[in-house]
């Protein structure tokens, strides 16, 4: 069976003037371009710089440009135990919100009308307070014995001495998956809500039940947005300092905090900038394997023709 | 092969009857195509069949037994859906395999089934691609291969030609008939398109308002329409309000029915009229419009009712059409090919 096609165009040929003036239909994304160059890339191109040279009372000491601080917070053995404890930390509070979040988007793809609206409002209002804020909140819930939690666990009898939570890395997985958990439905909903249900029909008439279509039609076509919302969480989860600080309390650090207490309460912003370079480049390594890996489950979808 | 029944079935939404007392019946192994407007429920119907829509009332019978109350993965009907929803994150091969996976085939039973299917649909080499790499055409085919690889006992089908080029749609149509032929499997079509149905189908039940207005063979449809609307839909038809007397009806040339004395309406085929030249016993008129089609000369002759009669006649080679405005009489051919029905018949 042969495929109509037509034939091909002749290319069109332009001036290299009017090439620059079309753009690629780049032209349109100047403004947020100019805008992220000058609020955000020369920031961070400095703060990285920082790195590599010598500062002398707030200022660049002239011809000092030095490996010294990048050799030296890539030798130190602490380094590498924090970045670790980053990464497992990252990795369990996004797998934690993934799990979370599918039931909701899922949910929310067979509400209607009202029952929707109320469901996206709440899946929002948490963005409308500051992440602090929540962190504090968690403070007040997980906290000593006077906590939320153990008060209700002690008054109702179900344990006798008050469970410590706050100050471990316990509380920091709660916080975290809790904080970032909109960022995880997000994605999810916007891929899960527009799907077409034609396909689950189709493997219910094939003989599957409901959880075999779920898990072999639903989950598999909907892995775009959970590379989408993992590789988000990943980078929000890996870079956070303030829920460890707070809910770790003070004891429990990691990378983003060391660089923190580097820059604001050590003031050593050479070894902060250092370790932010290590951050940064981390991060995004993991995010380009996050996305490869996402590229390679979904390859069906950019198949060639 | 098993017979498919529809029983009494009825299907509303909020104050919207989408299905009033649809009743069918499809002989083992014949193919029966659901034909009418969009909007006017075969597409419910069919789904109701699948088990994909929940009837307010009725039955729907596979081989003598009721399917009703069985959920959609147990009521063994394959289902062709429009634009086929074949899994975009599996292969052809898998696609295909689908069903026999959730069944828990053995490794080689599956192996050699799905082969048979693929090629059953002249698409052995194609098992490794995705559903993208595919043409229209070969993607309805690996969806009827999907349907048929489970062995179901019927085959259902919405409007699986809509979205290929209408080259193809017919080599297709023709093809799909043999297949099912070959096979021997009770089939329903969904489609609104007549020629298709006339292609396909053993029978046609002509859809209106969510009703089974007629179920019978293409050509009695044709011939014999029971409404007014099943004659319009199906071909083209001269609808002419008539008064009946006496056993006969009231016009130039009076058409026997054994309908009691009153109101009627007559149906007249364009084929069933010729024009005359001169005044003869039939309906006098002028040409309004004549257009030449190669085979036939299509006129629009008006002869004082509210809308212009349309005749259709073979062309002698080297003929031409009459000119506009040509003063003409209107003659049946054959008094028995008009159709006389009640008014009650007469919705359109």
């Amino acid at each position: 069976m042969s495929d109509v096609t037509l034939d091909a165009l002749p290319p069109r040929r332009f001036s290299w003037r009017r090439r620059i003036l079309e753009g690629g239909g780049l032209w349109p994304a100047v403004p947020a371009l100019v805008y992220l160059a000058v609020f955000l890339v020369a920031p961070i191109v400095t703060l990285l710089g920082f790195g590599f040279v010598t500062l002398d009372r707030g200022q660049v000491a002239d011809g000092s440009f030095t490996l010294e601080h990048m050799t030296g917070v890539l030798t130190d053995p602490l380094v590498w135990r924090l970045t670790w404890r980053s990464f497992w930390v990252a990795v369990v509070a996004t797998t934690l919100t993934l799990f979370l979040a599918y039931p909701v988007a899922y949910a929310f793809s067979h509400l209607q009308g009202i029952w929707r609206t109320l469901l996206l409002v709440a899946i929002i209002s948490p963005l409308l307070t500051s992440a602090l804020v929540r962190a504090y909140a968690w403070i007040v819930i997980l906290g000593g014995r006077r906590g939320l939690l153990n008060q209700t666990l002690l008054s109702t009898g179900i344990i006798d001495q008050p469970l410590q939570i706050l100050n471990t890395s316990m509380a920091v997985l709660i916080g975290m998956t809790q904080i970032h958990l909109p960022f995880m439905i997000l994605p999810l909903l916007a891929v899960l809500a527009e799907r077409d249900r034609r396909f689950e029909e189709a493997s219910l008439n094939l003989g599957a039940g409901q959880v075999a279509t779920f898990f072999k039609v639903v989950v598999p076509m909907s892995l775009p947005g959970i590379v989408a919302g993992f590789a988000l969480v990943f980078a929000v989860s890996y870079t956070n300092f303030i829920i460890p600080q707070l809910l770790g309390g003070g004891n429990y650090s990691t990378l983003a905090v060391q660089v923190y207490e580097q820059t604001i309460v050590v003031l050593d912003w050479s070894r902060g900038a250092a370790l932010a370079t290590l951050l940064l480049g981390s991060c995004f390594l993991m995010i380009l394997l996050i996305t490869a890996v996402g590229a390679h489950l979904t390859r069906w979808s950019e198949v060639p023709k | 092969m098993s017979d498919l029944e529809i029983d009494r079935l009825s299907k509303r939404y909020g104050k919207l009857q989408v299905l009033t007392d649809c009743n069918l019946m499809a002989e083992g192994g014949s193919v029966v195509t659901l034909l009418g407007p969009s909007g006017c429920g075969k597409t419910t119907l069919l789904r109701s069949i699948a088990g994909f829509v929940e009837p307010d009332a009725g039955r729907v019978m596979v081989g003598g037994r009721d399917i009703s109350m069985l959920p959609p993965n147990r009521r063994e009907v394959a289902y062709v859906f429009q634009n086929y929803a074949l899994f975009p994150h599996l292969t052809v091969a898998q696609n295909v395999a689908y069903g026999l996976t959730v069944r828990r085939r053995p490794r080689a039973e599956i192996a050699r089934r799905v082969d048979e299917a693929l090629g059953l649909v002249a698409l052995s080499d194609f098992g490794g691609r995705y559903p993208k790499q595919m043409s229209g055409g070969q993607q309805q085919r690996v969806a009827i291969a999907r349907a048929l690889v489970l062995e179901p006992k019927v085959l259902l089908l919405d409007e699986p030609f809509n979205a290929l080029d209408a080259q193809l749609r017919l080599t297709m149509q023709v093809e799909l008939r043999k297949l099912i032929d070959r096979i021997g499997i009770t089939s329903i079509f969904v489609t609104h398109d007549q020629a298709e149905a006339m292609i396909l189908s053993d029978k046609v039940a002509v859809m209106h308002g969510g009703q089974i207005e007629q179920l019978a063979p293409p050509l009695q449809i044709y011939d014999r329409p029971s409404t007014s609307f099943v004659a319009d839909f199906i071909g083209r038809a001269n609808i002419m309000p008539v008064q009946v007397r006496a056993g006969r009806t009231d016009t130039p040339q009076p058409v026997p029915t054994p309908r009691p004395d009153g109101p009627a309406v007559m149906i007249v085929r364009p084929e069933n009229f010729e024009v005359v030249p001169g005044n003869v016993a039939g309906w006098p008129g002028r040409i309004g419009f004549a257009t030449a089609l190669g085979a036939t000369i299509e006129y629009e002759v008006d002869c004082g009712m509210p809308e212009a009669l349309r005749v259709s006649m073979a062309r002698a080679p080297g003929s031409g059409p009459l000119a506009q405005g040509t003063d003409v009489t209107l003659r049946l051919r054959s008094t028995d090919g008009a159709i006389v029905l009640g008014r009650g018949a007469a919705h359109v």
